[in-house]
């Protein structure tokens, strides 16, 4: 059955998958399928909530890692010829896809924002290229057409139809690979998981010692929010986990509020806050980017400023 | 000993880039170029390898001819030589044809592991390392944020979406890097003098046999606008407290 294929990692994406993936079926008049790893239940579920196949991958070994399955997706789809293939931009399944693209010598879209179908009832792929600082509209001249979306771009089915009926299907089986997994180290949960934050404080290399998040944090707390930071706040200064920094190549948020202390606004990291609601920026030079592409900036030094906010704030909240 | 290939690319400095105000297309004709940014990561994590464990490192890209200038940035990062894969026609090549050109050009080298960045600082796929790996039918791991060889067999440090994930794999393998595996080394003035004097091996479109055409096409390029408000307020106290209240009508604050 040809048609749109989704295939995520976890139940949660592949839900986010199956919402786009039964419009661009339904707009082209083929049917959907969904891939399912290692169970059945789940595959019923994906039923429910708008396919009309389920694939079912058989289940892997502990020592075995998610790209087991790239050998036994490229053969399904050799045999079956799906129209598109999208895949949940998960760090694993951005490997995935492009494995399983190069296995089928077609093209893909990374990192996908946008799809639709044009007038040639072909598929319209958008993403961000340098950096940020352009967006490219893309076709996909050979089989399957290709992309991967990531998390949270679209929001998950919500509707279940307990009385929708598809088909399931085992496929596989899947041969062993050279890769084995010998440990995973589950994060510790340092924080929450800013991309549902509704408001964000950010930090950025303005701030200038890992004693003054506190600052940024006390003014997070009082607006009911969470604290996030610039890439080398994380990944070269160590201040902050890995997974609260927002840019290009890490997360794309979409608060209600931003607010930005000391950062200069680089494309890289304004590329992730491009849906916030509404951005401010703190920042004691006049001309940093960020300014402009902030709807309120403060120009002034952040460490006179954030205190005075928060203790305004704190007091606007008793009243 | 390990021989190792670092990829890089040569790619257009964003930072260059100029904005057509009315039509919003990009002005890229006067823009730099520049390793890209996450490819020092790769350079540097295959010689650092090689200092540790013997062996030597060979940096491949794929270009235009103009790329020729890379040359030289590269092999003072480093490694002993490089491949200079270049044609007048690798102009705007996309993630499928890299990955097939690379895999034509070094499938007689020998290697024992192929060291990419996690993407590419102009268009970001994140494809070309694994893509890489299916042509040249090795093992792979993305994302890689510490390597240890033992023996045979590599150790890698992945990131994944919950964590970490500790892997192993025969050699020859690729893994594509994170710039968190170490801090690229500054090239000294001996070292862009040596670097001139390091062989480079060329090798263009005719030498490979085969055309190798695009998958995808592009539809349009646009600047991305971000139309904000761009209202400032000062760091006076009335100031602040304006600000605020700006924030409550907006109904972001409650």
């Amino acid at each position: 059955m040809a048609g749109v294929w989704v295939f995520a990692e976890n139940y949660d994406y592949c839900l986010e998958l199956l919402q786009i993936g039964r419009s661009l079926a339904d707009k082209t008049g083929v049917q959907l399928t969904a891939f399912a790893c290692g169970d059945k239940g789940i595959g019923q579920q994906y039923i429910y909530y708008g396919a009309d196949q389920v694939f079912i991958l058989p289940p892997l070994a502990e020592d075995q890692p998610l790209g087991t399955y790239v050998p036994a997706i490229v053969e399904a789809a050799r045999q079956e010829d799906p129209d598109i293939i999208l895949c949940a931009a998960t760090l694993r399944g951005k490997e995935i896809a492009a494995r399983v693209a190069a296995g089928l010598n077609t093209g893909l879209c990374s990192e996908c924002i946008a799809l639709a179908i044009n007038s040639d009832n072909k598929l319209e792929m958008k993403r961000v290229i340098y950096g940020g600082a352009a967006m490219q509209t893309l076709t996909c001249k050979t089989r399957p057409q290709m992309a991967t979306i990531p998390p949270h771009t679209f929001t998950p089915v919500t509707e279940l139809d307990d009385t929708r009926s598809g088909i399931i299907k085992e496929i596989g089986p899947i041969s062993s690979t050279p890769v084995k997994v010998l440990a995973k180290k589950p994060r510790a949960k340092e924080s929450g998981d800013i991309t549902r934050s509704r408001v964000l404080v950010c930090v950025g290399r303005g701030v200038e010692k890992e004693g003054d998040l506190k600052l940024a944090g006390d003014l997070a707390e009082t607006l009911g929010g969470d604290l996030a930071c610039t890439r080398p706040i994380a990944e070269e200064l160590h201040w902050m986990p890995q997974e609260t920094y927002i840019g290009l190549s890490g997360q794309k948020v979409k608060p209600e509020l931003y607010i930005g202390l000391g950062i200069s606004g680089q494309i890289q990291h304004t590329t992730g806050i491009r849906d916030a609601r509404v951005i401010c920026s703190i920042n004691k030079d006049e001309d940093a980017p960020i300014f402009k592409i902030s709807d309120y900036g403060i120009v002034g030094d952040l460490y006179e400023v954030v205190p005075f906010l928060s203790q305004e704030l704190a007091r606007l909240k008793k009243k | 000993m390990l021989n190792i290939i670092a990829c890089f690319k040569w790619v257009i400095d964003h930072e260059d880039i100029k904005i057509n105000p009315e039509t919003h297309e990009l002005v890229l004709d006067r823009a730099g170029y520049r390793i890209s940014d996450y490819d020092r990561f790769a350079i540097e994590e295959a010689v650092a390898l090689t200092e540790q464990y013997g062996g030597s490192t060979t940096a491949v890209t794929v270009g235009l001819p103009a790329a020729k200038k890379s040359l030289k940035d590269a092999l003072a990062r480093g490694p002993e030589k490089a491949i200079f894969i270049n044609d007048p026609a690798f102009h705007n090549l996309e993630p499928s044809q890299t990955a097939a050109i690379l895999a034509q050009s070094i499938s007689n080298q020998e290697y024992d592991l192929i060291i990419c960045g996690e993407g590419s600082g102009d268009l970001y796929a994140q494809q070309v390392g694994p893509r890489l790996a299916e042509h040249l039918n090795i093992p792979c791991a993305s994302f890689v944020r510490k390597i240890t060889i033992e023996g045979r067999e590599l150790i890698a440090e992945r990131r994944v979406d919950e964590g970490i994930e500790v892997i192993s794999m025969p050699l020859p393998a690729l893994v594509t890097v994170l710039p968190e595996i170490n801090s690229p080394r500054v090239p000294g003035l001996k070292d862009t003098l040596s670097a001139a004097k390091k062989p480079v091996v060329e090798i263009t479109a005719s030498d490979l046999g085969q055309t190798f055409a695009s998958c995808l096409e592009t539809v349009e390029i646009k600047a991305t606008t971000m139309e904000r408000n761009c209202e400032k307020f000062g760091a006076e106290k009335d100031e602040l407290k304006r600000f605020i209240d700006v924030l409550c009508r907006a109904g972001v604050v409650d």
